[in-house]
């Protein structure tokens, strides 16, 4: 699986207009970065309804412009069933973070 | 007018993503980021659809969507969550989505399931207008859903906010009283008065001081001055019924009245003038009468401006029957009786026995009925005899069958607009699967959709 998912991004390519794919990459590196802290800091105070509200909106944010591994480790995060604890999700969670926004602002027009 | 779409996500990302794409479409939006949000602008601008997040920071998407229904919010709302689960979409579809979205979604996901929902909102709108066009089952105090009802109905409606004068003909027991009050509720005058005059129940002599009044002295009895019908129905309607009884005589002073809107009291010598809308009504053939010499022309002329018909209960089809309900439960009510209703047997009888007196004659049938008998329903053996048995004079009609319900024949155009209807319906508005259904093209239902809403 691709950190972005070249069909998603191709798509967007062609469906948005540049300034606004670009605008959307930056909103998508300002929400990731918040929704980072949001999900450490309720990951660190064992608030379970707060790690599952974070990583919903990452796992939403993620989909939408295509970052797919980001997307597969948010959606772990905020399934109640899913066995790892916060602490060993929430690194891989960061990583893959970090690479889609890379891999986007490769991507920016 | 571009459709309005609010926007409920409270993630930026998807939000601004989702903007773009509803931008794109040519839509309006609005974008709320929680549930509170969401409830004002749908209440500031209403929405024609709404695009809903299910996690939301302040509630759940289930929880805004009974909130907008319990607002009045009449929206189609499309469920978008990023859990792709059988039981969210049942669970969506159960709290009232139209459709459902899982996320990541594509711009033509997006955009046929809007278009999809945006259209069945509006042919629901349609299909609703066209009932309540089509299916009235009452009207003011009129009871009945009969094609030639609704027809009576849109007259009424038409010609109430009109001054024009209405010539209301009908048998005795049709309900001609009922429609001209129904024409005076309807109107601009509805806060005025409403004076019915029956010119056949007043002696000749005193027809005239009855329209116009009398001043004191006028004539033997004359012991004060006296405000006529007209004077009283300043301001709102007079309703002059069983005009056909009314002698020459008076006729001339009728068609002076409605030539100069104003009259002279009876032993009066100052004219008074007054703003009344006149409602005429008969039960004769009143151009049989005007040929006759009967009744003066110039005046039919005056009054038959616009004519109304009321058709008999015979040619009401099962009018009969929701006017027999009514009225038992309304007398029921009255006579303290625990009638709830009529068995299959009385039903057939009363739908195919002739009421030459109309429903005035239904009425007394019913009154009959709870006066004299108990509940819980009326049977066949609680019905008067000549509803039984036929008159001589009626006995070419086709005996009663109990067992099958006559049904009366209505024009083809109702036919085709019911048929159309009912398959709508059946399909959820899925305008092709009716359309296969009745074996037509689905460009055929939107084109007579489209002629109904013009006509209405």
């Amino acid at each position: 699986m691709d950190t972005i998912n070249s069909e998603v991004a191709r798509q967007l390519a062609e469906e948005l207009p540049p300034s606004v794919l670009r605008s959307i990459i930056t909103t998508f590196e300002a929400d990731i970065g918040r929704l980072a802290q949001e999900l450490l800091a309720a990951g660190r105070a064992g608030n379970a309804e707060g790690y599952h509200r974070a990583a919903h909106s990452i796992a939403g944010a993620a989909s939408a412009v295509g970052a797919s591994r980001l997307e597969r480790e948010a959606r772990l995060a905020m399934n109640p069933a899913h066995d790892e604890p916060p602490h060993v999700v929430m690194p891989r969670l960061m990583l893959e973070a970090k690479a889609a926004i890379e891999a986007l602002r490769l991507l920016r027009p | 007018m571009r459709p309005r779409i609010l926007l409920v996500e409270d993630t930026p990302t998807e939000a601004e993503l989702a903007r773009a794409h509803l931008s794109a479409f040519g839509h309006d939006c609005d974008h709320a980021g929680t549930v509170a949000q969401a409830l004002e602008i749908a209440a500031a601008r209403p929405p024609d659809a709404v695009l809903i997040d299910l996690q939301l920071p302040d509630g759940s998407g289930f929880e805004l969507m009974r909130r907008l229904r319990q607002a009045g919010v009449d929206a189609a709302f499309i469920v978008v969550t990023v859990n792709a689960s059988v039981k969210a979409a049942v669970e969506a579809m159960r709290e009232g989505a139209m459709d459902f979205i899982v996320k990541p979604y594509s711009r033509a996901r997006l955009q046929v399931t809007l278009e999809n929902a945006l259209e069945t909102r509006r042919l629901r709108a349609e299909l609703e207008a066209a009932r309540a066009q089509l299916g009235r089952g009452s009207f003011f105090g009129f009871v009945g859903a009969s094609p030639a009802m609704q027809a009576v109905y849109r007259t009424i409606e038409s010609v109430a906010g009109s001054k024009a004068s209405v010539f209301i003909t009908g048998e005795s027991g049709t309900g001609k009283e009922l429609a001209a009050d129904a024409i005076h509720r309807a109107s601009p005058r509805a806060g005025k008065p409403f004076v019915a005059l029956n010119c056949a129940a007043i002696p000749r002599d005193l027809l005239e001081s009855e329209i116009f009044g009398h001043v004191k002295g006028a004539f033997t009895g004359a012991t004060d001055n006296r405000a006529g019908a007209a004077k009283q129905a300043d301001g709102g309607t007079l309703f002059l019924d069983e005009i056909g009884e009314m002698p020459a005589d008076m006729q001339v002073k009728l068609l002076r009245f409605l030539q100069l809107g104003s009259f002279t009291p009876v032993g009066g010598t100052r004219l008074e003038k007054v703003d009344a809308r006149i409602i005429a009504a008969t039960n004769r053939d009143i151009r049989a009468e005007v040929e006759a010499g009967r009744f003066r022309e110039d005046l039919f002329y005056r009054l038959y401006v616009v004519p109304l018909e009321l058709p008999p209960l015979r040619a009401r089809g099962e009018d009969v029957l929701l006017i027999a309900r009514h009225f038992l439960e309304v007398f029921s009510a009255e006579e303290g009786k625990a009638f709830q209703g009529l068995d299959a047997e009385a039903e057939a009888l009363i739908l195919a026995a002739p009421w030459p007196g109309n429903v005035r004659q239904l009425q007394n049938v019913m009154r009959n009925i709870v006066v004299l008998h108990d509940g819980p329903l009326v049977t066949r053996a609680m019905l008067p005899a000549q509803l039984i048995q036929p008159s001589p004079r009626e006995g070419a009609r086709p005996a009663v069958r109990v067992e099958r319900r006559a049904r009366a024949v209505e024009p083809l155009a109702v036919v085709e607009k019911r048929a159309i209807l009912a398959a709508l319906e059946h399909t959820a508005q899925d305008v092709p699967r009716a359309a296969a259904l009745l074996e037509v093209n689905p460009s055929t239902i939107y084109r007579k959709l489209a002629a109904w809403k013009k006509e209405a």
